[in-house]
């Protein structure tokens, strides 16, 4: 006999409830421990060895809030990479958004093939990002690559690309707008669920294409797109795969972003206190900026898709 | 009814021994949660092996295929574990050595492991000493030594090796001085790379309308050459003379023309930094000029439809200069067998600057702290650096000019030219890179120097001088803390 509605209040739980709450427990035991082991211990070392100097093969020594304070006052290098990191994103994320975004609207037309038009725009999300850098080194190569080679065809005469310190940050741009591949299929799901009829009543009354993208498109995929921001922004953050495999932060500390510079304390010059500081630092930025855009955007994101 | 003897399985016995097997292979090593889909363009994944020494753009072959762990042969007593770092085409070289010392020493067995050190760091080797597990025997670069040897990373030998009748004198003299630091020796030297022996290209030489047989003796006629021989057609070079920051890397191009000019790098006995040591600042505005001359940028486009090594614009003719250590030979054999070119010793520095300067490289081998092996892992050290088996192995198989002076290698060299032309110039040779614990931040914060003044942003003298600031900081931190 199940007496599923009526719940009685009870102290505690029942012994039945107390047995669940033990084989789920150990169901989630691996992932938990995992969790712990591997993602909570280090985060927590990481704060710890900020404090200190910390060569890995010596035990750590500690210095207070020396690294936070060389890092904020007493290093220029900080601010270039900062600098580099943030025009990087300045530029990839509105760009990023607007051609996965009319890429999505382009593929939600019914044409022939349309699937086959979505799996080659998804393609380069695939592609491992030290062999997209490696093919991208050589498309941007300014005597030889196919870039300079189409511009040169058509009169220009193409800059020097990645290997010039003004033009190497927007060639890590163009080739981040490459791989919008993923945020595009993120987009064209949210296309497909914007509701049909909104768009039919709105051509009755006479709204041309631009007018139902503004009034009817963005709304609609302002959570997509207010989800896809927040994790681009995460990630430039982190942007430091391309940078390694392609300039190593040159030329001229040109593509010298975060990340690499982090990277390069803790690995290269055995400041790994210094490298956890920056990390920390980082944290606290990516927190902040989220928090801003969530206060900023909260009027304008429509939540009435479900 | 007879009661059955097995209840049929209930859900609840299911779960239960499912769950219990389940949380026992917690402790099983897991993979850690991924970080999420990583946004196009923006996600942290661990970089490949094989990254490059900080050079102004990484090539495009820099990533070389991981050479498989080699097993010792079965039935040696001890077992020591080797970590070399050469991948790629080197790597089954390697096993002339492995085998030749296990057939000279029969109680041991080597297992030999790849770890990539891109002259700034290893991070394989540390995370293996820190963790308690470090192999027995591994290659260390000259300049790393002080370093490593600061941070505890390796084993003193100065008893073993006085113990073995290894003498100072035994090895050239730079070549030992950099394994030696706060009085104790740490490594021996395995390869003593004259660095560097001025080529030429006489087929280009020729076809330009210089002597072929005649290359520059000063750094003024090398400018005088390189105008020459300069092919810019338009907007695309076609050919240059030459790259003065292209000599492996932009660190070492600065090291070696700031000796070429006479300069120093650091001050051992006051530990001072002196990177904008006049003649050093002199050298890099030099090297400033050629970057005017022809334009960064292009240059920069230029090299990067090369690599380095095989793809070294000098093997295709593109310039018609460059300084090479003897290394290049197999390769300019392998990859440019009809090039032809001569050797001689580096131009001479402008205003009275010492001529025939030149500077050792080269790698050494060390025991890393913490091997359970030291006899066996120190009689391959001593092996390697010292035995006539090795060094001709060295000499013969890599071209690697042996840190022992008393190899039989070196009447070898006598017969043959070109191997003569870099045995006076190792003779010669006077310099090595400085020998202190910021060595690997030094090398970036030069070739950061090098980048700022080629590209116009700093002059060199403000370019050398926050290297020196910044380096200096660095290394008297590191004093200050402490050195183990």
């Amino acid at each position: 006999m199940a007496t599923p509605a009526l719940r009685f209040k009870r102290r505690g739980l029942s012994p039945q409830q107390r047995r669940d709450l033990r084989s789920g427990l150990l169901f989630a035991a691996p992932a938990i421990l995992g969790l712990l082991i591997f993602v909570a211990y280090p985060v927590l070392a990481s704060i710890y060895f900020s404090f200190t100097s910390y060569s890995i093969l010596q035990p750590p020594f500690w210095t207070g809030w020396e690294n936070y304070q060389t890092l904020l006052f007493d290093d220029p290098l900080f601010y270039t990479t900062l600098y580099n990191t943030f025009y990087i994103a300045i530029f990839t994320i509105p760009l990023s958004v607007i051609v996965a975004m009319g890429l999505a609207m382009l593929l939600n037309v019914k044409v022939r093939g349309q699937s086959i038009y979505r799996t080659i725009f998804y393609l380069p999300t695939i592609v491992p990002f030290v062999a997209s850098s490696v093919l991208w080194l050589w498309i941007f190569n300014p005597q030889y690559g196919i870039l300079n080679t189409l511009l040169w065809y058509i009169g220009i005469q193409g800059p020097g690309w990645i290997s010039d310190p003004s033009w190497a940050k927007p060639s890590l741009i163009i080739m981040n707008l490459w791989g919008v591949g993923s945020w595009m299929v993120i987009y064209l799901a949210g296309l497909q669920d914007t509701p049909q009829e909104l768009y039919e009543a709105a051509e009755l009354d006479g709204a041309t294409a631009w007018q139902k993208t503004i009034y009817l498109t963005l709304p609609f995929m302002s959570p997509y797109i207010l989800f896809s921001v927040i994790l681009m922004l995460i990630g430039i953050f982190q942007y430091f795969t391309q940078v390694f495999v392609m300039t190593n932060g040159g030329p001229a500390d040109a593509t010298r972003v975060y990340a690499m510079y982090l990277y390069q304390n803790a690995f290269t010059y055995f400041k790994m206190g210094y490298a956890s500081a920056m990390a920390w630092l980082m944290f606290v930025m990516v927190v902040l900026l989220t928090f801003v855009i969530f206060r900023t955007s909260a009027r304008r994101v429509y939540y009435g898709g479900q | 009814m007879q009661e059955q003897s097995r209840k049929p399985l209930s859900r609840r016995t299911f779960l239960k021994t499912l769950s219990t097997a389940i949380g026992g292979t917690a402790f099983l090593p897991l993979l850690a949660a991924c970080q999420g889909t990583p946004p196009p363009g923006g996600g942290a994944q661990a970089p490949s092996g094989g990254p490059t020494a900080t050079v102004l753009r990484a090539e495009a072959g820099a990533v070389e295929p991981t050479p498989a762990p080699r097993q010792a042969a079965a039935g040696r007593s001890t077992v020591i574990e080797v970590w070399y770092p050469y991948g790629g085409a080197d790597a089954p070289l390697y096993e002339e050595y492995w085998k030749a010392f296990e057939d000279e020493n029969p109680d041991i067995g080597v297992n030999a492991v790849y770890a990539a050190n891109d002259l700034s760091t290893n991070a394989k080797l540390f995370t293996a000493i820190a963790g308690g597990k470090p192999p027995d025997v591994t290659w260390v670069d000259g300049p790393q030594v002080a370093e490593w040897a600061a941070r505890g990373a390796l084993e003193a030998l100065d008893d073993r090796i006085a113990a073995a009748g290894i003498k100072p004198e035994d090895y050239w003299s730079p070549s030992w001085n950099q394994t030696v630091y706060e009085g104790k020796v740490w490594s021996l030297t395995y390869g003593s790379d004259p660095n560097f022996g001025f080529f030429w290209n006489k087929d280009v030489f020729v076809d330009a309308g210089l002597d072929p047989e005649k290359p520059p003796k000063t750094v003024e006629e090398m400018d005088e050459y390189d105008t020459i021989i300069a092919k810019v057609d338009g907007n695309r070079i076609e050919r240059l003379g030459f790259i003065p920051w292209t000599v492996y890397g932009a660190a070492n191009s600065l090291f070696t023309w700031g000796w070429c000019f006479g300069g120093e790098f650091y001050e051992p006995d006051s530990r001072k930094i002196t990177a904008n040591h006049p003649n050093v600042v002199k050298a890099l505005e030099w090297m400033t000029a050629y970057a005017k001359k022809h334009d960064p940028t292009k240059i920069s486009g230029f090299q990067a439809g090369f690599g380095s090594g095989t793809q070294h614009p000098f093997f295709q003719g593109k310039t018609a200069m460059a300084p090479f250590g003897p290394w290049e030979l197999s390769a300019l054999k392998r990859y440019a067998p009809n090039l032809q070119y001569g050797i001689d010793f580096l131009p001479t520095g402008p205003d009275g600057a010492p001529p025939k300067s030149s500077w050792v490289g080269g790698w050494t081998v060390g025991i890393p702290k913490g091997s359970r092996n030291l006899d066996a892992a120190f009689e391959f050290v001593r092996w390697i650096s010292t035995s006539d088996t090795a060094t001709m192995i060295a000499g013969k198989t890599f071209n690697q000019f042996p840190g022992y002076r008393n190899s039989p290698y070196y009447n070898e060299v006598q017969n043959n030219p070109q191997l003569k032309a870099f045995y006076d110039i190792l003779v010669e040779t006077k310099h090595q890179r400085p020998v202190m614990p910021a060595q690997a931040f030094y090398t970036g914060e030069l070739a950061r120097a090098v980048d700022a003044a080629i590209f116009g942003q700093k002059t060199p003298k403000e370019a050398l001088d926050e290297a020196t600031v910044n380096t200096q900081k660095e290394l008297d931190r590191i004093l200050r803390e402490g050195i183990s």
